[in-house]
């Protein structure tokens, strides 16, 4: 589509894309609460992974024998496959909220639930078994995991693991190739009606993208922003309006109005180039993953462009082939609670090497009740992996043993940074848009 | 050679008893008294064969234990019985260690049981049908004619519970031709035993084995496991090293195959008989000293060996130590003053004790339910799943992997057991309590409080050579005489500190000081006759005299300031150890001290006890009301404005022990140190060692009645301990989660937030929940154990009413006898009986059935709650029953009932309820201009409930220990196994509800 961008001599022409949705498989509309449970969804990520790891073994570990947890015999070394569970001393538990007699004191949650004596245990369809050793440390993994683990039964009935194998990076398809710079625009945390975000902040990045903004040199980066894609948490919603029963009339425009704000931002954007919006937290939308797509009644405004697209959580998507994949935030977050990493960007490479973005879904991580797949399972490699809702920018380029190559971006909440991420999908290079008030742009 | 299983043969040892020598007998005329006596025996018992029923009379001085006597001694007849012929030798069994083989032999001696049931038998038979013919034939009183027969050996040879004793080398020889299954098996007399008391390094405990088991058996529908059709299906076993954490051995043995287990010996076997057998041969070969389990003395045990019967295999029940001794099973009622009446069951298993920790936990715990899922709740702090019986039939005849899934779970209340025996400590609590009280182990959990007290007045008895009359009990005739009363309750709230003064061990205290026992009592003929000067004697409230110890020492005050004595010992060690064995150890025995100080008291007043003597528990508790008054007195009369002092103190109400003073002072520092004041005071003036005592203070204080209070519990003036209630619905069985909560609630905030406002607004807000149906289930649900079926109640009760419904709609769930029924009482037809108001909660839930939110409000709820907020808030009732907040109600309707079952589903406008008749849209024109806000307020629902519904069954999957299979619970006893069912029909219907808002 091409847009007047600006009225002077020289009119620029943004840069057109190809675009292709990949989030059929986030979709939820034909599933049904029919009493499945979520032994299915592990059942179904084990079976899946195994087949993986399986056919990795042969080159990982060629003379072992593969066993379940039930063939292990006393001190033969042999190579299990199973999903981890953690057990964990801190891990808030629901049954405490309802049973616990009520304390003077008032239950203080950490922000991680890491212990000391937390340890790993492999379980699989047949049986669960305790790991023990020094090569396997529990702050690493998370319940949910499926490794391939070499190791050997000890005489105290645990499994001393000896190596870890992972899935590794699924196979990825060649960046095409492409002389031309363009750029997929993210963004995430708008939090309109939030107390601290700042209207004209917003204002700006809308204007920024659209070319309103700004000299000729960033008119022109302006006009090769191809996409955009907001990652989540872009409205804030009072919360508490929705446990009473009646709304009053002035609760009707607190509700309305953040989201009627939303609407008018991003028919701006609609109006110049495609949009994607992901559901996040704060959102009204629903709370497991994958999250659905926010309603359309929301943007009435918006609505009417074909270029507005909204889409689910994790949302997966090619730009000219260049294939993206991310979410707004939820997974990272949650593995932030329940394992340790120097950064954010580090969870991410995790969750690309373990081949599945949501380990800990549905064990700490609200998901779905799959009956028969596990959407979180990465079967190709994205060449863009992002997550929303971070505490501050980060990137990172990781290369894969195969050649794969991916760029880990951490958006961080723009109403709290002013920043915005543009990726180039010609060399996957990446840097921050800032925004400002105080200062002139 | 340490930690074998030893079993001794002692020799030599027979029953006997005494009587009154009759008047002008002499040594003489013994002979001929024998020979009638004898003949006397064979007329009674058509002779079995002995040939001699009295092996020896003898003539010796004695007395009883009855009465001050001024006289030291009279003769007394000491008539032996023998023993008979078929059973060689009188044996007491017990189980020892080698130490070192050669120097001497020490054991552990952890049970005295008969050694063969007939023995037993027949030994008490003997002596009781002699003491007949004595008493009832001959009118002469016998002593200690009922002593039962392994209390008799443990006496005299000096041997309490849990006793090391050794057999010097040289004393004992090796049974040639063994009878038992044990490792070592010897004979020796019974005068070479040497008892070491169970200090320094002979207080250890031995390396006990402990066996905790559980079976699984296959009912048919409908039914509770019979023995006589449904099958043993599995046994689990874990075998445990006492003092280690980690069971040695872990097995199951399974009908049909199933898959293994990790760290878990599985056997399999094809028919039920060889896993039976398999689980007699696995006794004998473990050999263990003590079997655990839940229920397993009335479910377990007896099943075992009437399902063997059933299937006719007569060599089973040999799970004793004895071979060739079948155990069987016995009714038996157990009744006692402290634990009322009980059926039950008995299996003997000779040698090894059996300790059902369910009986253990009814005996030492109120609880509101007794679920192994609760109690292990309770104590370990996690939930159990819980399979209900019509699964475990499909879960066997499914295959291995489903009958390993039972394994599992079979394993699991296998391990329960164990791991709350360690952590309450049971083993170190009822070792020592046997040591203290010198009764074995077994005693403790099968029979009363009055057998501890008795085996120790017999062996102080024994040193002061003084006898026991045997005295018929009287039936259970209840002996509760003028109780202890309590001073008025002045109710209210009071918010200045509330100091309470204890008496410490008041009814020991008193006994000790008035010397109160059966040998210091004087008879009213003998007050007339004796003269005794009136300063040595006492004469107690109601009217008795009793010598004072310079003319006779009490028995009872003896045995009591020993155990005192020995728990203060006892104390000052604990402080000292290091060790936490050896702590478990001291704490169990200062406890078992404690308990056993105050159980005299009881066993003088108990009726159906062995020696019944209201005349000392009566003055006892007269005693006690009056010391009570005394220190009211002395406190309303020494701390006053006039005595100089800032208020004047106030006693607000006495307990049994306890009074509790307001001095009028406003900070808790003040208070205590008015309370030590006031103790020490008083204490002077009683006789020691009575002595009051000061501990605690309570601030606030909610008084309701007499024994119904709650406060906050100081005994420092920084912070308080706990909030502190009694006589309070927290724990009451038919009461709903809901009372229990609110109530905790209410009392937290008036007492600890001081926020009376607060409290009210709470219960308010959860009455207007009630109403408005926004109360979750499982708060609702109320329980009784079905203990009969339909007729067996002459009047109908809800719950068992409810289980003849719910047996009509699926005889497969519905609770059968001996299972818990929860129910919700739901809105039934004007006029409908309250029984009939019961229905299933998941029902309930299925069905969307409207609750009879009044019956909760006034029979749950309102009670309890006027009873704490009428002493603080006027016109409570009006203010919290009638209020503005109850005037909204919303009722549901009902999905399948009546009319509703015809009326076709007509889909409505999700914004203002109107029919819709395009079935597509979500919303009526009218609210179409909502849209967003009414989709945010739909889409905010499904949220919360996938949060919840995620919470909840991922919770459930930790509970049962596995990712890849799926939830069976349901323990309906867990807080969330309702809300979980909830969460999932509710998760269903909000995503249709949502998916109708189409894209
Ligand atoms: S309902 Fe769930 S948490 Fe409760 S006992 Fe059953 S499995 Fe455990």
């Amino acid at each position: 589509m091409a847009m007047e961008i600006d009225d002077s001599s020289n009119n620029l022409q943004r840069k057109q894309s190809l675009y292709k949705s990949l989030d059929e498989t986030f979709g939820v509309e034909r599933e049904r609460y029919t009493g499945q449970q979520y032994s299915q969804i592990y059942f179904a990520r084990l079976h899946l992974m195994r087949t993986i790891l399986y056919s990795l073994v042969d080159t990982w570990k060629p003379h072992l024998p593969v066993c379940t947890v039930l063939g292990l015999e006393l001190g033969k070394e042999c190579v299990i496959v199973g999903t981890l569970y953690k057990h964990m001393k801190l891990k808030p538990c629901v049954l405490d909220e309802y049973s616990k007699e009520r304390t003077g004191i008032p239950l203080v949650r950490p922000h991680n639930f890491m212990h000391p004596e937390d340890h790993l245990v492999l379980e699989d369809e047949s049986g669960r078994v305790k790991l023990g050793g020094t090569v396997i440390s529990p702050s690493l993994f998370v319940t949910g995991n499926v490794v391939a683990l070499h190791g050997k039964e000890t005489s105290a009935g645990d499994f001393l693991v000896q190596d870890i194998l992972e899935a590794g990076l699924p196979p990825q398809e060649e960046l095409p190739f492409d002389t031309k710079d363009k750029y997929v625009v993210f963004v995430s945390g708008l939090s309109v009606g939030c107390s601290s975000s700042n209207p004209l902040l917003s204002q700006l990045l809308v204007d920024h993208i659209t070319g309103h903004l700004g000299d000729e040199k960033e008119q022109i980066l302006a006009s090769q922003i191809v996409h955009v894609v907001i990652a989540g948490n872009s409205v804030e919603l009072p919360t508490g309006l929705f446990n009473g029963q009646y709304l009053a009339a002035k609760d009707h425009s607190k509700l309305s109005m953040p989201i009627k704000e939303l609407d008018i931002l991003l028919t701006q954007i609609a109006a110049a180039l495609p949009l994607d919006i992901m559901p996040g937290t704060s959102d009204p939308a629903n709370f497991a993953l994958p999250q659905q797509p926010l309603h359309r009644c929301l943007f009435p405004g918006t609505s009417a462009y074909n270029t507005f697209v909204s889409c689910t959580n994790p949302h997966s998507f090619e730009v000219d082939s260049v294939r993206f994949l991310g979410t707004s935030g939820q997974n990272i977050d949650d593995l932030d609670r329940y394992s340790n990493a120097e950064s954010r960007l580090d969870f991410m490479e995790r969750t690309l090497r373990w081949r599945h973005i949501a380990p800990t879904a549905p064990n700490t991580l609200g998901c779905y009740p799959f009956t028969d797949r596990d959407p979180f399972l990465m079967e190709k490699c994205p060449h863009v992996y992002f997550v929303g809702n971070q505490s501050k920018y980060e990137n990172r380029l990781v290369k894969g043993p195969e050649g794969q190559l991916v760029r880990l971006i951490c958006i961080p909440k723009f109403c709290e940074s002013g920043v915005a991420v543009a990726v180039n999908i010609r060399n996957l290079e990446c840097h921050a848009l800032s925004f400002s008030t105080d200062l002139d742009l | 050679m340490v930690g074998h299983s030893v079993c001794c043969n002692v020799h030599g040892f027979r029953p006997y008893f005494y009587i009154n020598c009759p008047p002008g007998m002499g040594p003489d005329d013994i002979s001929k008294f024998h020979q009638t006596l004898e003949a006397k025996m064979r007329e009674k018992s058509a002779n079995n064969g002995s040939p001699k029923c009295i092996l020896q009379i003898e003539m010796m001085q004695k007395r009883s234990i009855m009465y001050y006597q001024q006289q030291q001694s009279q003769m007394f007849l000491k008539i032996v019985v023998a023993l008979p012929t078929m059973v060689s030798g009188c044996r007491g069994r017990f189980f020892e260690a080698f130490k070192r083989e050669d120097v001497r032999l020490e054991g552990r001696f952890n049970n005295l049981q008969y050694s063969s049931f007939l023995f037993a038998f027949y030994c008490s038979s003997l002596l009781c049908l002699l003491a007949g013919i004595l008493e009832e034939g001959m009118q002469i009183g016998t002593y200690e004619s009922n002593v039962l027969f392994p209390l008799r050996f443990m006496i005299d040879c000096n041997i309490v519970g849990g006793n090391w004793i050794e057999i010097p080398s040289g004393n004992y020889r090796r049974t040639a031709k063994t009878m038992s299954y044990c490792q070592l098996e010897i004979d020796c007399l019974y005068s070479d035993l040497v008892s070491h008391e169970p200090e320094g390094e002979f207080s250890k405990m031995a390396p006990f084995r402990v066996l905790s088991f559980d079976i699984e058996c296959a009912g048919r529908k409908g039914f509770f496991p019979d023995a006589k059709h449904d099958p043993v299906i599995q046994v689990a076993n874990l075998v445990t090293l006492q003092g280690e954490n980690q069971p040695f051995v872990r097995n199951i043995m399974t009908l049909k195959s199933c898959s293994p287990i990790v760290g878990v010996d599985v056997m399999s076997f094809d028919t039920e008989r060889e896993v039976l057998l398999a689980w007699r041969d696995f006794i004998q070969e473990v050999d263990p000293d003590i079997i655990i389990g839940y229920n397993i003395c009335n479910f377990d045990l007896p099943y075992l060996i009437e399902r063997a019967q059933a299937l006719g295999i007569a060599d089973f029940p040999i799970i004793g130590r004895i071979r060739n001794s079948m155990s069987r099973v016995k009714d038996a009622t157990f009744s006692s003053r402290q634990y009322g009446t009980r059926e039950s069951k008995e299996v003997s298993t000779v040698g090894r004790v059996q300790f059902d920790l369910l009986q253990a936990m009814q005996r030492d715990y109120k609880l509101s339910s007794y679920s192994l899922n609760s109690v292990s709740a309770h104590f370990l702090g996690e939930q159990k799943e819980d399979v209900h019986h019509s699964i475990i039939s499909d879960l066997q005849n499914g295959n291995s992997e489903t009958r390993r899934r039972l394994a599992v779970y079979c394993l699991k209340d296998a391990y329960l057991p164990q791991r709350l025996m360690e952590k309450l400590m049971f083993i170190y609590n009822y070792v020592e309590m046997a040591r203290v009280t010198g009764v074995p182990i077994s005693f403790l959990l099968s029979r009363g409080q009055s057998i501890k007290v008795l085996s120790q007045l017999l062996r102080k008895a024994k040193q002061k050579n003084l006898v026991l009359p045997s005295v018929k009990r009287k039936g259970s005739g209840d002996g509760t005489f003028e109780g202890a009363t309590v001073l008025e309750a002045r109710t209210g709230f009071y918010a200045k500190p509330i100091a309470t003064l204890d008496f410490a061990s008041l009814y020991p205290s008193i006994m000790m000081a008035y010397n109160l026992c059966y040998c210091t009592l004087v008879t009213p003929e003998d007050v007339r006759k004796l003269n005794l000067p009136p300063e040595c004697v006492n004469k107690t409230p109601t009217g008795e005299t009793f010598v004072k110890s310079n003319l006779q020492k009490g028995i009872l005050p003896e045995i009591l300031e020993e155990l005192l004595g020995a728990r203060k010992r006892a104390k000052a060690d604990l402080k000292k150890a290091k060790d936490p064995l050896v702590k478990a150890v001291l704490d169990g025995r200062q406890l078992a001290l404690k308990i056993s100080a105050n159980s005299v008291y009881g066993f003088t007043g108990a009726t159906v006890a062995q020696l019944p003597c209201l005349e000392i528990s009566s003055s006892v508790t007269s005693y006690g009301r009056q010391m009570i008054e005394d220190t009211k007195k002395h406190v309303e009369k020494k701390f006053t404005t006039d005595g100089g002092y800032e208020h004047n103190a106030e006693v607000i109400y006495g307990d049994t022990d306890s009074v509790m003073v307001q001095f009028g002072v406003s900070s808790v520092d003040a208070a205590m140190s008015l309370g030590r004041e006031a103790a020490e005071y008083i204490s002077g003036t009683f006789i020691k060692p009575i002595k009051l005592e000061f501990e605690k203070v309570y601030y606030p204080y909610l008084l309701i009645s007499k024994k119904r209070y709650a406060g906050l519990y100081w005994t420092n003036p920084e912070k308080f301990d706990k909030m502190d209630t009694k006589g309070i619905e927290t724990v009451r069985r038919d009461n709903c989660l809901l009372v229990k909560n609110l109530i905790t609630e209410c009392l937290h905030k008036i007492l600890i937030d001081q926020d009376i406002p607060g409290a009210v607004q709470f219960v308010k807000n959860t009455i207007s929940d009630l109403l408005m149906n926004r109360m979750d289930l499982s708060l609702l649900v109320i329980t009784k154990g079905l203990t009969k079926t339909g007729e067996g109640y002459a009047v109908k009760q809800a719950h068992n009413e409810l289980a003849e419904r719910m047996r009509k709609r699926d005889a497969a769930t519905a609770p059968t006898i001996g299972d818990r029924v929860p129910y919700v009482i739901i809105k039934a037809a004007k006029g409908a009986k309250a029984y009939e108001k019961s229905e299933d909660p998941i029902y309930v839930l299925e069905n969307n059935i409207p609750i009879d939110v009044q019956y909760y409000l006034e029979n749950q709820i309102s009670k309890p709650l006027l009873r704490i907020f009428e002493p603080i808030l006027k016109n409570a009732s009006t203010e919290l029953l009638h209020g503005n907040h109850t005037r909204s109600v919303s009722i549901l309707t009902p999905s399948n009932t009546g009319i509703m079952k015809f009326a076709k589903k007509q889909l409505s406008c999700i914004g203002c309820r109107t029919v819709i008749s395009n079935g597509e849209q979500a919303l009526c024109p009218h609210c179409k201009g909502r849209e967003a806000e009414l989709y945010c307020k739909s889409v905010a629902n499904v949220a919360d409930l996938e949060m919840l519904f995620g919470k909840l069954w991922t919770q459930c999957q930790e509970c049962q220990g596995s990712l890849h299979q799926d939830v069976l619970c349901t323990s309906r006893d867990c807080p969330i196994f309702y809300r979980r069912k909830k969460a999932q029909k509710d998760m269903a219907e909000a995503k249709l509800q949502l998916d109708r808002w189409q894209f």
